[in-house]
């Protein structure tokens, strides 16, 4: 009996499908919403994101084995639109042209970058339908498995969703600091971003863990896997405190001192974010138990 | 057409595992290989406690989620009932895996497909029955057409009221069990 058919390389993939799409929500969103002092966290959104979901993408096809070995085998991979997998290679290849086309367009490259930038304004509209898209998929794609009955529920994709648009919005300000750092300022005014999507992904993350633990028997084994059994040391110190809490406050804080938080501490928050929607991704599907048949 | 399936009596088993070595003789699998296991659970209260051994392998469900997640389509149903995988269509994504909830399907790493029972249909088509069937020495299996009122086993399901293993999560199994 083979419990634990997935690992690293579909976590990798779930995480980098997500905040890749994030990034791009998070680029339309200050390309649109805030003046010129943002650019270069919309610059780097959208340079981030289609390389992100391409090699989530990788991670999967890695994952694969005949796939893998006889590549020409993965032209079959659309051949069930009842398959969430199916469906997902049809968004992801939809979506990773398109925001590689945005970066160009927002970073004005070659002459592709120049030609896009006529249709920045469809590029934003068709592309933020596919990020939602694409992070609403990789919380179905788990969602629907009848033989995990801790993963089959309709606030998996709501919780991807949201710890999608928050690491989105960290990979956007670490990339914003490496291209400029005198943005660094300018990212305190993100800081609120980050307190309100933290703030949406902790409740939903603990709505998930109620419901889990009263849900079905074999749900309740997972959730009190993560929450007292082996799995505990990662779910409270990587997901919650690294990944929510000190993140959370550290963006508070930000918010409020202006610019005048050190640098690094500003980098670190966003990264945290990261390594706790990584470890999200981890403890969920390492916590699958199968249904108890006897 | 018929529609196979399987009915067990585990109160006659006695976990000897001939069944499962059957098969894996019959489909040449590894020594760490199965298409079957049997599962043991505790049964009553000291001083009256008893093991109980349940057989399971592929319930050939006639609403398989196997079949639905399958992206390559690689999944299909046989005319008589058999979910069966196409291997050349199997890219290995290991969905099927995660989504069976009864947690029978293998990943052959050699072939780098997913494969499990297949209620040995090469056998089965020339008129015989699947290796577990014939080989178990307590006869604690019976095969056959669960369409046809009169065979044997829609007579041994109707008397002992048999029922496959988790009915509530409506993949309806083709594996019946009678257990006590
Ligand atoms: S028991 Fe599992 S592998 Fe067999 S048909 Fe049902 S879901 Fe598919
Ligand atoms: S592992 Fe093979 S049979 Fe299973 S879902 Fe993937 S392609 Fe289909």
């Amino acid at each position: 009996m083979l419990e634990n058919a997935w690992g690293w390389l579909i976590v990798a993939y779930l995480f980098l499908a997500g905040a890749g799409a994030g990034a791009f929500v998070a680029a339309v969103a200050c390309d649109l919403l805030a003046p010129d002092w943002s650019k270069s966290l919309a610059r780097a959104g959208s340079l981030a994101s289609g390389p992100l979901v391409a090699v989530g993408t990788m991670c999967l096809v890695f994952d694969l084995e005949a796939g893998l070995w006889q590549p020409w085998r993965q032209l079959y991979l659309v051949s069930n639109l009842s398959s969430m997998i199916s469906w997902g290679v049809i968004v992801l290849s939809l979506f990773i042209p398109v925001a590689l086309l945005y970066a160009a367009a927002l970073n004005d490259l070659t002459f592709v970058g120049r030609y896009a930038k006529k249709y920045v304004w469809h590029l934003e509209v068709a592309g933020s339908v596919l990020a939602v898209a694409t992070a609403v998929y990789t919380g179905i794609l788990i969602a629907v498995v009848n033989g995990v009955p801790f993963w089959n529920t309709p606030l998996m994709p709501v919780l991807f969703l949201a710890s999608a648009v928050s690491t989105g919005l960290a990979v956007a300000m670490i990339g914003a600091a490496i291209i400029d750092i005198t943005t660094i300022r300018t990212l305190s005014n993100f800081a609120l971003g980050h307190v309100i999507f933290l703030a949406i992904e902790g409740v939903v993350l603990m709505l998930f863990i109620f419901m889990s633990l009263t849900r079905s028997v074999e749900a309740a084994v997972s959730a009190n896997m993560m929450i007292s059994g082996v799995l505990s040391p990662y779910f409270w110190l990587l997901v919650v405190v690294l990944g929510i809490l000190v993140p959370f406050a550290l963006s508070i804080v930000e918010y409020y001192e202006y610019g005048k938080m050190p640098k690094y501490l500003v980098v670190g928050a966003d990264l945290l974010v990261l390594v706790g929607g990584m470890s999200l991704r981890g403890v969920i599907i390492f916590a699958a138990s199968p249904p108890q048949i006897v | 057409m018929p529609r196979y399936g399987i009915a067990i009596d585990t109160t006659k088993c006695i976990g000897c595992h001939a069944c499962q070595v059957a098969c894996q003789n019959h489909n040449q699998l590894d020594y760490n290989q199965r298409f079957n296991w049997i599962l043991e659970r505790d049964r009553g209260k000291y001083p009256s406690f008893d093991k109980e051994f349940v057989p399971v392998q592929c319930n050939h469900c006639e609403d398989a989620p196997c079949e639905r997640v399958c992206p390559t389509a690689a999944i299909y149903t046989t005319a008589e009932g058999i979910v069966h995988i196409r291997s050349e269509r199997c890219v290995g994504c290991k969905y099927c895996v995660e989504a069976c909830p009864y947690k029978v399907r293998i990943v052959d790493h050699h072939k780098g497909i997913v494969t499990k029972c297949w209620l040995c249909i090469d056998m089965v088509r020339k008129g015989g029955e699947p290796a577990c069937v014939t080989t178990c020495p307590n006869q604690v299996r019976i095969f056959g057409d669960l369409d046809d009122p009169n065979s044997k086993i829609s007579r041994f399901i109707a008397e002992h009221r048999a029922q496959p293993l988790r009915p509530d999560l409506n993949t309806k199994p083709k594996i019946y069990y009678k257990r006590s």
